[in-house]
């Protein structure tokens, strides 16, 4: 596929669509935008970045793009990394969507409408003054500045997550713009005046081909997502563990306790000392896990975040959860001790948003974090060869797991902590993802947000038939494949030397 | 480490997550007191102005990289992003990475212009004048009236303090000099000033101008090496010599140094002075970024620089940083009758008045506007008086309101609740009223 570079007559007509002041080709701007970290490492600089005000000028700016045959990558928050790059030479529009911020709240039907440059603090912010009763279903763990929206489509973490699921299970309804400018609701929306009330609306619902990567097979300018009720007896209770069956199993006991305890665990998060370790600097911190044991952190543990609408349903639960940790040590004649959380730390773990995620980079000079999925009981597995593998390649074992809808699945997560200032390192990482991706592929494990240039190829050389699928339908919404390759690997040569399935 | 090339590791840690772009990036459960301050706000001055993801801190910190990493040039487009920023400090507070971004700031826009770009017009400016012998401050003043103000004894040998003025103290807000002076009469502190004392370099540091600050420095530790203590007025004057002057040169300063604000809190917190005439206005606080946030973040910055493990350490340098923070507050509540009013963004998480870092000069619009945003907090606050410590906020805030007092003035608009009524107060100047 060639693509033509973004002329000054095409920066002409971006200055027409979104004014000057939105529009620039300032080499040291497009550099601004730039990430290599937390969730990808590689991207392309941009040619000109726009900030359009609206749905209507991101369809005039696709609109031109179509014509000149040049790529374009939506970016708000730009948390995913490298993912919210450009990734096709020569770099094309980024479209930066911050300036779409606009939120509705529909507390009678419970529905938020985000567009994409809402961010998780100023959600939070506006729900804790004036629906203090709602919570917004913003991400755990990530930092203030990711969004709502970025959140929802690419299938992330919410507050809630051990009982509703990732956050595309909440949406309720799309705004889309698709690549040749035509803009359609999904859901009910669809129908003109209608509210965002029944995701399935009007007919089969074509909503998941475009959740999983933002702007790939057309760009989202609002999505209508469920909020949920915030309860405010709170807690977070953790438990410890030699292995990772200690801290899996007993969690899988209490969360597929639905309509019962596991109800309240709103989040089932765990992982080891390393997670504790890695975020301070290497030569400025204990690297034996004795000093760990003695203040008081196990090898590996799991927290349970407890949201209860009286102070006796929230003592019911943690006495549900104490039990089945009673029980999983008589029948096991292992050791999972109560954890005595201090109020500052039960605080810090209650707040949302938080800045968890971000200090690992102080271990070294850069992070990533790598996401799977698995059936919950397989996690153990996971979490042991991912555990090896890292001390092979010399990575600290830094390990994160965490549950999904009741423990149905599980998120693990490795945290790659390293030098970016290495000689080779980006190389050492990629050998590293190479080998642990073409182990868990084999096991039926698959990538959460699969990074395009790695766990994309790898995966759809392995289902074929979903990826001609896939580029069936990307060929009907976006015939001149302009659109970010995402994490759906298309075009194919944009990401990988590997042959192309489509071809085959 | 002051280089960029020195830097780039520090620089390396940034993984562009914005939380730097927040106020209380940490804090969303933060309850302020009206709808429009509460929880996290947006807390770059460049940012919020600007717009463009380069004039945060996290645009900042990704063509920091590319510039080292050979990807971007120099050029004046990007020394006019990077100098369009004042330095303040507040996205260093938010960084859990621990990242020196206004070292990285400032070190970037050296790196520019020891590239060969020319620094900006009005920069160029402050280094020219600082380094004529006729001049050696930036307002273009004639060297020898640098103490015109003083009426005690000059260049006195056997004084055991020194009042560093500082080239705005000295030409242009002369009456913080002379209360300054005064508190110092009153506290019965022998100490002296000295003519041949040289702008402190904070302006030429700050636009990467480092060959006329290594000069302005040497010379100023040689004049001050006998003293055992320096005083300031000065906020930037301050953090220049406490901070940069030990990371510049490598060397420990040979003299102590305090803000006279933090002298009379000295005092006040060891139970030797009382203060006893009252002052019966509602106040709000803005902290100088330089003496305090800037000072705090170095506090902080030197006990993790000392420990071997800071999971255990990171607590206490973060308690002596908001030990700090509490300086003025101090002070403030030791005063009879004044009833603070504190704004939302405050300490660490403070909004800056807008001048620092060779804004003032370079971008007066930029200024002005940010300086309208914190007089707007203030006035959020019902305050009479917006009060603080620092000639160049002092100044900002002087021109923010006369600013809004126009638009009044042409539009017939009451804008006493964006802050046309405060009244500036410079803390030194109250206390000399007051002691």
């Amino acid at each position: 596929m060639e693509y033509n570079k973004v002329t000054d007559e095409v920066v002409k007509k971006l200055v027409a669509i979104c004014g000057e002041d939105n529009v620039t080709t300032s080499e040291p701007l497009r550099h601004s935008y730039m990430a290599r970290g937390i969730m990808g490492l590689e991207a392309v600089l941009p040619e000109a970045v726009v900030r359009p005000a609206n749905a209507e000028e991101v369809a005039k700016v696709l609109v031109v793009a179509n014509e000149n045959l040049s790529p374009v990558t939506p970016a708000a928050g730009g948390l995913s990394g490298g993912f919210a790059l450009p990734a096709i030479e020569p770099g094309g529009i980024l479209m930066d969507m911050t300036r779409m911020d606009k939120m509705e709240v529909d507390v009678e039907n419970r529905v938020m409408i985000v567009e994409p440059g809402v961010k998780s603090g100023d959600a939070w912010r506006i729900f804790k003054t004036n629906y203090p009763e709602w919570a917004p279903p913003i991400p755990d763990g990530a930092p203030p500045a990711a969004t709502v929206l970025g959140d929802a489509i690419e299938r992330g973490f919410s507050l809630v997550t051990g009982v509703y699921g990732p956050q595309a299970d909440m949406i309720m309804g799309l705004e889309i713009v698709l690549p040749n400018g035509e803009m359609f609701h999904t859901g009910s929306w669809a129908l003109p005046g209608a509210k965002p009330f029944y995701r399935w609306g009007v007919g089969p619902n074509p909503d998941g081909l475009f959740l999983g990567s933002q702007g790939s097979m057309g760009i989202i300018t609002k999505a209508a997502i469920k909020m949920v009720p915030h309860p405010h007896f709170k807690t977070v209770v953790a438990y410890g563990g030699e292995t990772w069956d200690d801290i899996i199993v007993p969690a899988w006991e209490i969360s597929k306790h639905e309509m019962g305890i596991g109800e309240r665990t709103v989040m089932v998060q765990g992982g080891n000392y390393e997670l504790v370790m890695t975020r301070w600097p290497k030569e400025k911190v204990p690297i034996d896990y004795e000093f760990y044991k003695k203040i008081g952190v196990d090898k590996k543990w799991m927290n349970y975040e407890c949201w209860a609408w009286t102070q006796e349903e929230l003592d019911f639960t943690l006495k549900g959860i104490d039990q089945v940790y009673k029980d999983y040590e008589t029948k096991t004649q292992r050791l999972t001790p109560k954890q005595e959380l201090h109020p500052k730390q039960v605080a810090s773990r209650l707040k949302k948003p938080n800045k968890i995620a971000i200090p690992y980079a102080l271990w070294q000079a850069g992070f990533l974090f790598i996401t799977w999925y698995c059936p919950w009981l397989e996690s153990p597995k996971m979490m042991e060869e991912y555990c090896a593998a890292m001390a092979n390649h010399g990575f600290p074992e830094t390990m994160w797991v965490a549950s999904i809808d009741h423990a149905r699945q599980a998120i693990v997560m490795p945290i790659l902590c390293f030098d970016s200032t290495e000689e080779g390192i980006y190389d050492k990482i990629r050998e590293f993802n190479l080998e642990t991706t073409k182990s868990f592929l084999k096991k039926g494990w698959i990538n959460y947000r699969p990074d395009p240039f790695v766990h994309a190829p790898e995966t759809f050389t392995k289902t074929k038939e979903y990826y001609k699928m896939l580029v069936k339908f990307r060929k009907v919404l976006d015939p001149n494949l302009i659109l970010h390759p995402g994490r759906l690997a298309i075009p194919w040569g944009s990401v990988t030397n590997l042959p192309n399935p489509y071809e085959e | 480490m002051t280089s960029l090339e020195e830097l780039r590791r520090v620089n390396a840690r940034c993984i562009h997550c914005r939380a730097c772009q927040y106020a209380y990036s940490g804090e969303p459960d933060k309850e302020g007191e009206t709808e429009e301050y509460t929880g996290m706000l947006q807390g770059c001055p460049a940012g919020i102005y600007y717009g463009w993801e380069g004039y945060f801190n996290s645009g900042k910190q990704w063509m920091t990289r590319a510039f080292l990493n050979g990807e971007l040039p120099a050029s004046r487009e990007l020394l006019e992003i990077a100098e369009a920023c004042t330095t303040c400090g507040m996205c260093e507070t938010q960084c859990e990475n621990y990242i020196d971004t206004v070292a990285i700031t400032e070190a970037l826009r050296a790196a520019v212009i020891e590239a060969g770009v020319e620094p900006l017009d009005k920069h160029k400016g402050f280094a020219v004048r600082v380094g004529d012998d006729g001049l050696r401050n930036p307002y273009n003043e004639p060297r020898a009236e640098r103490t015109k103000w003083f009426a005690g004894k000059v260049d006195n040998k056997d004084a055991k303090v020194a009042y560093f003025v500082g080239c705005t103290a000295a030409y242009r807000e002369q009456q913080i000099a002379e209360h300054t002076a005064s508190i110092m009469d009153k506290l019965g502190i022998e100490y002296t000033v000295l003519t041949d004392e040289v702008c402190c370099g904070s302006p030429i540091l700050r636009t990467g101008q480092r060959d006329v600050f290594r000069k302005v420095m040497e010379e100023n530790k040689e004049l001050y090496k006998d003293f055992d203590l320096v005083l300031f007025s000065c906020a930037g004057c301050y953090k220049t010599f406490r901070n940069d002057y030990p990371t510049m040169s490598g060397e420990p300063l040979p003299f102590k140094v305090r803000h006279a604000v933090e002298y009379v809190y000295d005092l006040v917190a060891e139970g030797k002075l009382k203060i006893e005439k009252p002052y019966s206005k509602k106040v709000t606080w803005h902290d100088p970024c330089h003496s305090i946030r800037h000072v705090g973040i170095a506090i902080e910055k030197e006990i993790l620089e000392n420990s071997e493990n800071w999971l255990l350490d990171s607590r206490a340098g973060k308690k002596a940083k908001e030990k700090h923070f509490e300086i003025p507050r101090v002070v403030l509540n030791a005063i009879p009758g004044l009833e603070l009013h504190e704004m939302y963004r405050i300490k660490g998480d403070s909004f800056c008045c807008g001048a620092g870092g060779g804004v003032k000069a370079q971008f007066p619009d930029f200024a002005l506007s940010t300086a309208k945003e914190r007089l707007k907090e203030a006035a959020s606050t019902g305050s009479e008086v917006i009060m603080t410590s620092c000639p160049f906020c002092v100044t900002n805030f002087t021109h923010g309101i006369e600013a809004l007092q126009k638009e009044e003035q042409e539009t017939g608009a009451d804008l006493s609740a964006a802050g046309s009524k405060l009244e500036v107060v410079e803390l030194l100047e109250l206390l000399d009223s007051l002691l």
